[in-house]
């Protein structure tokens, strides 16, 4: 397995240039300072943890074509509203030597083990940018099952890692973690790519328990039953179907439309005016996350 | 967790009632310099920020019992740098940190040397405000010797330090503590010594320390007492906490000492500096304390920013209602 699986230089010049535009040169001349001596670890370790004194966190701005220079290398990877620190972090970890696999995997493990709030959050955002990414699968589960919101945010969203290199228990699980507290659904990278029929079962059961104790289901995780229609869950989709919140009906309609389970079309047809919205593309999954957030 | 998009702006305001000493101190900040939220509940933080707490400070201490290994020392760390701090904004609560070997671990020397060594990977993270809380208890040598090599960290670092003087032969504790912190040239300034009394405080503020006061039930302070200091010394250099652990102990006791203060006459801006300013100015020479992030406390939630979502605005939590047998 390779080291890098992109072109580690691009990705580091890609960055060097967000910061470069983000950064004061007292920042800049701070980090090229450091960048003397990162080939000591504990230099590097005190770096990574120092970084936000010496740079700030403001928000970064970052231009298209920026972004389109990191997207070419690692598809789906998105640094947009990020603060220059988390940037700089995960710019940072780049320059880690990796002559020695060993030498290098546990640098990173340690930073992990005695990270604080916001370096748990650069450590993860930056998972796509690791060496040996298939080292770093039961981190990523580890992860998961943090209970600190900008932590799981970090990984779940806008994260291309889980979807590329997490396990079908892990990734359910993930995807599972983000519904138990209330992420936004859309924005998780693969989240349509990596359905699978396990993860549609565990959310017939889970909306089972929900409706059991009287409360209600997020329109948004029936996405997941998408091309997955059933039988089994059909009956589930017909009553949230008949739902007579707008917005739950819409998500069933949603998932008729790309199915060719012939009694969920037959429901479909029966209300031209949404099937007639889907196909002008006026409703879609992200219409009903913007519908959602206004509650 | 669950089920938080079908609140309704309604579960979010306040509960109407109120107790009678926040109408004195509506629309006051306080700033809790010294505080174990660890230790507390959820309510705990709902009650603070109810009546204006807007950021804390939790140093290192003991947990009650005895730790036998460096690794609960190390996960302890992580949870006031991590776990506690995100908690605390869950309710708009700034919360930051100081780093430590306290007085009574230190008595155990092999424990003592192998936290001593990992001290410096804490000390530099980000919202550390000071090397804290060290010191003596039993003022015994093994507490002398790692209180000297954490004044010389903190040196180092250019942190201040957050000094516990001990219960026992108070006054000559906190005496020690003070000449052992100029012997090692830190500067007064730096140095904020806590759990003050009316026995103490004279002395520490004429050496130009900073003179903290811990409004404990029973053990410390009461807030009767500590207007009578203020009446006497003034708002210079003083500031109140709260030292809320799990011991009996109060949360509240910033704002209430601040009502207390109102109703007996002293000056607002008197009251500003004893429960706020002070502490502020005292931790910020850290390097790591800036105001306007206290209104951003809750605003930490990185999807809002990608969807402009209200129902996560910031992680704000619901408010349960306290008054009803109703569990949902």
């Amino acid at each position: 397995m390779a080291e890098y699986v992109y072109d580690r230089q691009k990705i580091s010049e890609g960055l060097a240039a967000i910061i470069a535009g983000n950064s004061s040169d007292t920042a800049r001349e701070w980090l090229q300072q450091r960048l003397q001596k990162a080939a000591s670890l504990p230099q590097f370790n005190q770096t990574f943890t120092a970084i936000p004194r010496f740079t700030g966190k403001n928000m970064i701005v970052v231009s298209p074509e920026q972004a389109a220079v990191l997207q070419q290398q690692v598809p789906g990877f998105f640094v947009h509203g990020w603060t220059l620190d988390r940037l700089i972090r995960a710019w940072w970890l780049l320059q880690l030597d990796t002559s020695d696999k060993a030498v290098y995997l546990d640098t990173i493990e340690k930073l992990f083990l005695s990270a604080e709030m916001n370096e748990l959050a650069a450590l993860y955002s930056a998972l796509p940018l690791l060496a040996w990414p298939e080292e770093w699968k039961l981190r990523t589960a580890e992860g998961v099952r943090s209970n600190i919101g900008v932590v799981q945010e970090a990984i779940m969203l806008r994260n291309p890692y889980p979807a590329r290199y997490l396990d079908e228990p892990a990734w359910n699980q993930l995807v599972m973690k983000a519904i138990f507290t209330d992420k936004p659904l859309h924005l998780i990278t693969g989240l349509d790519e990596r359905r699978n029929a396990a993860l549609a079962a565990i959310l017939t059961d889970f909306a089972h328990e929900r409706w059991a104790a009287g409360r209600k289901v997020s329109p948004m995780q029936w996405r997941l039953l998408t091309a997955l229609i059933t039988a089994d869950n059909m009956a589930d989709l017909t009553r949230v179907w008949h739902s007579a919140d707008q917005t739950e009906k819409a998500a069933a309609a949603l998932v008729f439309a790309y199915t060719d389970y012939a009694p969920a079309k037959t429901l479909l047809a029966s209300d031209p005016a949404l099937t007639a919205e889907i196909q002008s593309g006026a409703l879609n999954w992200d219409v009903i996350a913007a519908k959602l957030s206004q509650n | 967790m669950c089920g938080i998009h079908e609140l309704t702006e309604k579960d979010l305001q306040p509960l109407t009632y109120t107790p009678a000493y926040l109408d004195k101190i509506k629309g006051m900040r306080f700033f809790d310099p010294h505080v174990h939220m660890t230790s507390r509940t959820t309510d705990d933080y709902q009650a603070m920020a109810d009546a204006g707490v807007v950021a804390l400070i939790e140093p290192a201490f003991w947990l009650g019992q005895p730790r036998t290994g460096v690794d609960t020392f190390r996960d302890y760390f992580n949870s006031i740098l991590g776990w506690e701090r995100f908690r605390a904004s869950q309710f708009g609560i700034k919360h930051y940190c100081t780093i430590g070997l306290n007085s009574k671990e230190a008595n155990n020397e092999a424990l003592a040397e192998a936290v001593m060594e990992i001290l410096p990977q804490f000390i530099y993270k980000e919202g550390v405000v000071g090397v804290g809380e060290i010191g003596f208890d039993d003022q015994t040598p093994l507490e002398e010797k790692y209180y000297r090599a954490q004044l010389e960290l903190a040196k180092e670092a250019g942190l201040p330090v957050q000094i516990h003087t001990p219960h026992r032969d108070k006054k000559k504790g906190t005496q020690r503590s003070m000449d052992i912190a100029m012997e090692h040239g830190l500067a007064p300034h730096m140095v904020i010594v806590d759990h003050n009394n009316e026995e103490t405080v004279k002395e520490v503020l004429d050496r130009g320390f900073w003179a903290a006061f811990t409004i404990y039930p029973f053990t410390k302070m009461g807030n009767e007492r500590m207007v009578e200091v203020v009446k006497q010394y003034g708002s210079e250099r003083i500031m109140v906490n709260s030292a809320a652990d799990w011991g009996i102990s109060d949360p509240l006791a910033v704002p209430k000492t601040a009502a207390l203060m109102h109703e007996s006459g002293i000056d607002l801006n008197d009251i500003h500096l004893v429960t706020y300013m002070n502490a502020v100015k005292a931790f910020a020479q850290s390097g790591q304390i800036n105001e306007a992030d206290f209104d951003l406390a809750g605003n930490i939630d990185q999807s809002e920013k990608f969807n402009g979502s209200t129902v996560l605005r910031g992680g704000q939590q619901p408010r349960i209602n306290k008054n009803t047998t109703i569990i949902r």
